[in-house]
């Protein structure tokens, strides 16, 4: 097969992080390639490249074997590329016509040629769609419709779809499916970009698969399957376990109980649906799972920020389901999220100030009215000594932190914050091996003094190593809750991967 | 001291922000000056005469604290909202709506209350104003989602339009002749500081605000909540702070400074509304707010820098024969440059920042 695009050695580097570290792979002809990642790991990074929305730091375009820049989407539109976005560009008071035509006719429009041929068009695909509807009438898959309408106009030929399928129903899901099959029959591509394996493994003839802003593996569909593929996505190696816990006491009584909890994202979607778990005193248990199948989101309902549609949580028997986000802080929840610099720090402010953040309200360190400097300050050495925070004071910029030392500071922050329980998101994503330790440590040092611990992580070398029990979650339901000798590597990839136990 | 100087240097946020700034200055005052040389006036000539004049003459050297006074709260107004990533540009009409209060209270109670009581109680029922007017914006903005930016923006047309019509109706001078107020009676207004000058008790009201709200940005509980917000409102929002609740507070303090900013113009310097008056002090704050990167303390050198350029561009029209509008092209260009500089500034912190990345990834 011809390759029509050959992306060669592509960084590309933000102020605070690194996007894509030398990614170099080929879309061919008439193929549709996904591009299979967690969360954060790249891939849409990399594809607004191709579409001119970024430009890379480092490494080359190659477009039908010619080295080629691409400065904006019209650019990519020139060389017939097109790319959806997850979230959706339209007009919501204009009709389909309208938004499809946008910017992309001059002078005298005659509309009604327009109209006929986007007509044209979505009946060659089935799509069933009225050019002449208001976009706020029509349904998420139906606007999606229109996205891709809205490339087909342009005669696209090379076609990006960000996280497609996110906010359709599975009825939707099919007719999606099936039309890039029919898309690429006409000797088009499409990059199908995706963290869900099942659909993956449904559409695509190649796969890349990356990681931490990586590439970690390109295979042909034919030659995989989901338990690979899963592998490969959250990098398994069970080779290197963490200090395995010197046995704590798991006493009978509950700290979390969380009983058929249900949440919806802005859109109406379940991201959690009907979950049911407890974590008991001095018990470390552990949410095992592909990330983005609703771990930060059970997260969020604990700590407060989500709000629950149905369901009950209780905190040592109080329900603390309608409490709000200060008062479950003050019931004694602590929470790492795994989005350090968006939900847990303030880059700009110093170690100190950040030890503050979640007790602006306390008296514990005011001097009057006043913030009490000293007593912030020698609380935050001492934090800065326990857990080895390597910065030159309390006065350094949290921002200026290492990801290790980062980590470190809201460690320290949770622990004490979380009296009762600690909830941690993927506490060592992106750690070395040194930070990873640490925190591990931390983990067990805390379920010993009887607190409960909940978990969340994609390297199941933690889960295996320091958890007393496992639930395993997929599309924001427990496929089952496990203790590790009941489950072997294999069986965890399987449960991962959307297979579920008939009888339990 | 000059080891703290030092320190504050190595910081190269803190370097960049006094080197951008005072470049934006020059370049101002630069590109002002050769305007000059198309009307046939001697840029350096006019310069030097107008800058003697300030140095010698005690009341128009005090013209520079009387002019910066309102400037300095017009600037909090701004910058306490900007310490919150809010944007509030309606001082203008927090400023009116301040005036409005103002001259109303102190016409109808001067008479029967003791002087000093009363400019108590005028000054306390202008901060309640303000904060209401202002508060109103962070409501919707809270509330609704609404863009603080229009909202601001149009509330200073409803004030100028509510200005307009009371002084055409109830607030109207007795003679009936122009669109202005009645003079407030001499138990109303704020004492003289400085004999022979017009500089008044104001001037350190003003300083004393800029202090206490930089105490209460920097070394308050609630201040730290307004920068959390600010700085990273997701976060702020998991660590349990109200972002809404914190919102409206921050609009209802910057309205409260937009209307001190009235209160000490209708109480200090003019005692009366004039239709129209100090129509460029709302925008003149924004470019001192962001001149001093939002900081309190930094408010009062800007506005300073301010009232000195509205001084001297006024000595220069009387000795120099510039035109009067010279002023304001000085002001203008001064407050461009300041604001261009802050993209150089933001571009420089990412380009830095990023740099720092690319080493530690190559090491």
């Amino acid at each position: 097969m011809k390759k029509v695009i050959e992306l060669k050695n592509i960084s590309k580097y933000f102020a605070k992080v690194i996007a894509n570290k030398d990614v170099s792979f080929d879309l061919h002809e008439g193929e549709v390639l996904a591009l299979l990642g967690e969360n954060g790991a790249g891939k849409s990074t990399i594809m607004k490249i191709l579409y001119g929305l970024y430009h890379q730091d480092e490494g080359k375009i190659l477009i039908n074997g010619e080295e080629t820049r691409i400065d904006s989407p019209k650019d990519a539109m020139k060389y017939g590329i097109s790319m959806i976005q997850q979230h959706f560009s339209l007009v919501e008071a204009h009709t389909v016509t309208e938004n499809i035509i946008l910017g992309h006719v001059k002078g005298n429009i005659d509309v009604n040629e327009c109209t006929n041929k986007i007509k044209e068009l979505s009946d060659k695909y089935g799509f069933n769609l009225n050019p002449n509807s208001i976009i706020r009438d029509l349904s998420v898959g139906e606007r999606q419709k229109v996205e891709i309408l809205k490339a087909l106009f342009q005669n696209t030929e090379i076609l990006i779809m960000d996280e497609p399928t996110a906010v359709l129903t599975p009825q939707e899901i099919t007719n999606l499916m099936k039309f890039i099959k029919d898309f690429v029959k006409g000797g088009n591509s499409v990059v199908f970009i995706s963290h869900k394996l099942n659909e993956v493994m449904e559409v695509a003839d190649n796969i890349v698969i990356m990681r931490n802003g990586e590439l970690v593996g390109n295979v042909k569909k034919t030659e995989t399957d989901e338990k690979k593929l899963a592998n490969l996505m959250v990098g398994r190696e069970l080779n290197q376990t963490p200090t395995k816990s010197i046995s704590h006491v798991v006493e009978n009584e509950n700290v979390l109980d969380m009983t058929n909890v249900t949440c919806v994202d802005r859109d109406g979607i379940k991201v959690l649906n009907n979950l049911s778990l407890t974590v008991r005193k001095g018990e470390i248990f552990g949410i095992a799972g592909v990330s983005g199948n609703g771990q930060q989101e059970l997260c969020e309902a604990i700590s407060g920020v989500r709000e629950l549609v149905d369901g009950k949580i209780t905190l040592l028997n109080e329900d603390i389901g309608s409490l709000s986000v200060y008062e479950r802080i003050k019931a004694g929840i602590g929470y790492v999220p795994s989005n350090r610099h968006r939900d847990a720090m303030i880059s700009d402010m110093t170690i100190a100030e950040n030890m503050f953040l979640k007790s602006s309200f306390e008296n514990k360190w005011l001097a009057g009215k006043l913030i009490d400097k000293e007593k912030l300050n020698s609380y935050t050495n001492n934090k800065i000594r326990d857990f080895s925070i390597k910065a030159h004071g309390p006065d350094a910029k949290a921002g200026g932190l290492s990801g290790g030392n980062q980590q470190k500071v809201i460690l320290a922050r949770e622990v004490d914050n979380g009296s009762k329980l600690i909830v941690l998101d993927q506490p060592t994503r992106g750690l070395d091996l040194g930070a990873i330790n640490h925190v591990h440590k931390s983990i067990v040092r805390e379920s010993k003094n009887g607190k409960g611990i909940l978990l969340v992580s994609t390297e199941l070398s933690e889960i295996f190593g320091l958890c007393d029990r496992i639930g395993v979650i997929y599309q924001g339901e427990l496929q089952g809750i496990y203790s590790p000798d009941e489950l072997t590597p294999e069986k965890v990839g399987l449960l991962m991967a959307g297979w579920k136990e008939e009888v339990r | 001291m000059i080891n703290q100087i030092k320190t504050k240097f190595s910081d190269p946020d803190f370097k960049d922000l006094v080197v951008t700034n005072v470049v934006a200055i020059i370049a101002g005052i630069l590109i002002s000056g050769i305007m000059l040389l198309l009307i046939k006036i001697n840029p350096i000539e006019a310069f030097s005469v107008a800058t003697a004049s300030v140095m010698s003459d005690k009341y128009t050297f005090a013209e520079i604290l009387v002019k910066a006074t309102p400037l300095i709260f017009t600037g909090l107004a701004f910058a306490f909202t900007y310490k919150a990533n809010l944007f509030n540009i309606g001082a203008q009409g927090q400023f009116y709506i301040g005036t409005i209060v103002a001259v109303a209270i102190s016409l109808s109670i001067g008479d029967v209350v003791p002087g000093f009581i009363g400019i108590i109680v005028v000054m306390a029922l202008t901060i309640v104003a303000g904060a209401i007017y202002g508060g109103l914006i962070g409501l919707v903005k809270a509330k609704k989602g609404a863009n603080e930016f229009l909202i601001s923006m149009m509330s200073t047309y409803v004030a100028i339009a509510f200005m307009n019509f009371l002084l055409r109706t109830s607030l109207r001078e007795t003679r009936g002749e122009y669109p202005q107020t009645d003079v407030i009676p001499e138990s109303m207004r704020l004492p003289i500081i400085w004999g022979g000058t017009r500089l008044h008790l104001g001037f350190i009201l003003a300083v004393l605000t800029a202090v206490t709200l930089w105490l209460i940005l920097f070394k308050t509980p609630f201040g730290f909540r307004v920068r959390a917000v600010g700085n990273n409102a997701s976060a702020a929002v998991q660590a349990g702070i109200n972002s809404s609740k914190t919102t409206i507070i921050t609009f209802a303090i910057s309205g409260a400074m937009g209307a001190l900013a009235g209160f000490l113009v209708v109480n200090g310097i003019q005692y009366m509304v004039i239709q129209g008056y100090y129509a460029e002090v709302g925008a003149l704050g924004i470019g001192i707010a962001i001149l001093a990167n939002g900081n309190p303390i930094g408010v009062i050198f800007a506005a300073l820098l301010f009232g000195g350029i509205q001084v001297i561009g006024i000595e220069m029209t009387m000795r120099a024969k510039t035109p009067t509008s010279f002023t304001y092209l000085m002001l203008g260009c001064v407050t461009l440059f300041v604001i261009i500089s802050y993209y150089f500034r933001r571009v420089m912190k990412i380009n830095r920042d990023k740099k720092k990345l690319v080493d530690g990834v190559s090491k």
